[in-house]
């Protein structure tokens, strides 16, 4: 298929440290990337919503509304933007969409949930890579209210529901005031105005679901690290966001996509390596804490030394 | 650079609602769809008057339910800078003209209990939106509305049909608004004020004074337009001494980088702040949506990739 993309948004600029939070105006506005992994990513979400149902999908009441908009955002996004792999007929509210990638056809009635088989924002979330969620703005606040989340790094959907965003990102490596600019930056986004950014973190094991909830799958491994699997154990994870407003609701759609490359494929990328370890090396402790790397940061550091 | 999302609309219908107020209906051009809206939101409207782009907000004032039309209903100003008077006199019926998606400055409270709308002239459009939205869910809402007299007196017929219980205060008549409205007003009350700034500066404090919370307190600012003619001026950088020119047609954060000063960037669009640069010395137009309006107050820095000097000078903490 002509739109599935290598693509790995490598977020390192400089040869140290330093936080910024990188974000830049979407261009263009379409917030959904098919890359070479969509089919064995795709699979992967409906296994883990097939099988964990509890954390990987939760919606409160009085979402239904702002779901159907990120069904109408989402769809058009992909008629619009790859319309080799995704067409979309409607008469007026009677809907059929066509995802030519999985051969599977969908007909229902806009606006009406009792048409789909799951909530509005499941379903759609089951077409892309993107893990979805949805933030409410109400009284000058941002609660997140929905959400499908089947990737997530190191947090809970299922716990974090129905929190405002202090909240939720409490607490951060950097101080409150930053995180009250981001917040306040978030209220006045504006539809037709998206933005994203990128974000990266490291862990053990070859894996996109890094849920709190099995972190005894998981979490463990980061202790097992050593100069033999090192090179394909350890991942450079990365995140990117975006962000846009959907008018009707006044809500933000806020969409993720997870990227994985072990430090052996990164080592490919001289360049990369190079960032890598400059970055590693200068890592303040308490970020390389939240990053989650402290157990084998020495091994990485070590690792892309002998590469160099 | 960003380059905004702009919608081209029609203009379907043109009525007039008063002698000096008309309702423009504007529908989509090259597609059936627009993006939909919510009660309070409104658009920019970028109307060409002879030759000149004119930035102007205006409240959606339609049912936020109809989709794909948006209706403005626009205030004829004879002495202001040309917007409204250009609408008035040289918009027609099948013109064509570009316009922002909807933004929302002024939602409903999802936490009131009643809601209290205060509306001076034209200043009525975002509670036609916002008390469609909360009949259809049946919230309570109440409407106090002034104006001139009942023929300068927008939507007055559809308001006493839909909304009877809504209360008029036409000052050739000798009636005024006043705070007193506020009076009694239960807990979970959220007060709502749109018009002119007196008007609002008026009853957002006696509101305050009457022991409404902040948060309870709503008024509909827009933000200033971006400026039609970006001028050049100059900045000094302090601790080196240093003088750079900035350009009409560049930005503060160009100017510097043209120049070899090292700043870091990341968005060019004012969203990120990480060209935040401390200001010494010289007002700041700022046009940036990171710093908070305390900050934009306080004049202590700029966003150098979208705001500029308000004067001639400004000298900067590099």
């Amino acid at each position: 298929m002509m739109a599935l993309q290598q693509r790995f948004p490598f977020p390192l600029e400089e040869n140290s440290y330093f936080y910024s939070n990188n974000l830049k105006p979407l261009q263009p506005p379409c917030c959904i990337q098919l890359t070479t992994e969509y089919f064995h990513e795709v699979a992967e979400k409906r296994r883990l919503l097939a099988n964990h149902p509890e954390r990987c999908f939760h919606a409160l009441p009085g979402t239904l509304a702002a779901q159907w908009e990120v069904v109408d955002e989402i769809v058009h996004q992909l008629v619009d933007t790859y319309p080799d792999c995704f067409t979309l007929e409607n008469r007026g509210d009677e809907w059929t969409f066509r995802n030519l990638l999985l051969n599977e056809t969908e007909q229902f009635t806009f606006g009406d949930s009792s048409t789909l088989p799951v909530q509005p924002l499941d379903w759609i979330g089951r077409h892309v890579q993107e893990d979805l969620l949805l933030m409410v703005q109400r009284d000058d606040d941002l609660h997140l209210e929905a959400g499908q989340l089947c990737f997530p790094s190191a947090w809970s959907l299922t716990f974090d529901l129905g929190m405002a965003f202090h909240e939720i990102h409490r607490p951060v490596p950097w101080n409150h005031e930053l995180a009250e600019k981001i917040r306040r930056f978030l209220l006045r986004v504006e539809a037709g105005k998206p933005w994203t950014r990128v974000n990266w973190a490291m862990h053990v094991g070859r894996r996109l679901d890094l849920s709190p909830e099995a972190f005894h799958e998981w979490g463990p491994a980061r202790y097992q690290v050593s100069s033999e699997n090192v090179a394909d154990e350890v991942q450079f994870r990365v995140e990117e966001q975006c962000v846009l407003r959907l008018p009707g609701s006044n809500a933000l759609l806020f969409s993720i996509h997870t990227y994985l490359k072990s430090v052996g494929e990164l080592s490919q990328n001289p360049d990369w390596a190079q960032k890598l370890h400059s970055v590693l090396v200068t890592l303040p402790e308490q970020v390389a804490a939240y990053k989650g790397l402290t157990a084998y940061r020495a091994q990485v550091i070590e690792y892309l030394e002998r590469c160099q | 650079m960003r380059h905004d999302a702009i919608l081209t609309v029609r203009v379907a219908q043109i009525h007039q609602e008063t002698p000096v107020v008309k309702r423009f209906t504007l529908v989509p051009v090259g597609t059936d769809r627009l993006p939909p809206f919510s009660a309070g939101a409104h658009i920019t409207t970028y109307a060409a008057f002879d030759g000149r782009v004119l930035e102007r907000n205006y409240s959606l004032c339609n049912h936020p339910g109809t989709r794909n039309v948006y209706e403005i209903a626009i205030r004829r100003s004879d002495n202001g800078q040309g917007g409204s008077a250009g609408w008035h006199h040289h918009i027609r019926v099948g013109d064509t003209v570009h316009i922002s998606p909807p933004k929302n400055h002024f939602p409903l409270s999802q936490r009131a209990r009643h809601h209290v709308f205060l509306a001076a002239g034209i200043g009525i459009t975002p509670f036609l939106s916002m008390m469609a939205e909360l009949r259809a869910r049946n919230g309570l809402f109440e409407l106090h509305y002034a104006a001139p007299s009942r023929s300068y007196c927008a939507f007055r017929e559809v308001i006493e049909t839909s909304y009877p219980e809504s209360r008029f205060y036409f000052s050739e008549e000798g009636m005024r608004l006043s705070p007193n409205v506020l009076c009694g007003a239960k807990v979970g009350t959220h007060v709502y004020i749109c018009g002119p700034s007196s008007f609002i500066e008026a009853f957002s404090q006696q509101a305050e004074a009457m022991g409404f919370p902040k948060s309870n307190i709503h008024a509909e600012r827009f933000t200033a337009p971006t400026p039609e003619n970006p001028r050049p001026f100059r900045v000094t950088l302090r601790k080196s001494g240093r003088d750079v020119e900035v350009a009409a047609h560049e930005t503060l954060l160009a100017a510097l980088l043209r120049a070899g000063v090292r700043v870091r960037y990341a968005c060019r669009a004012g969203g990120c702040g990480t060209c935040e640069l401390g200001v010494v010395e010289g007002e700041v137009e700022h046009r940036d949506v990171y710093l908070t309006d305390e900050e934009k107050a306080a004049n202590t820095s700029i966003i150098a990739c979208v705001s500029r000097a308000a004067g001639d000078r400004l000298v900067l903490d590099l």
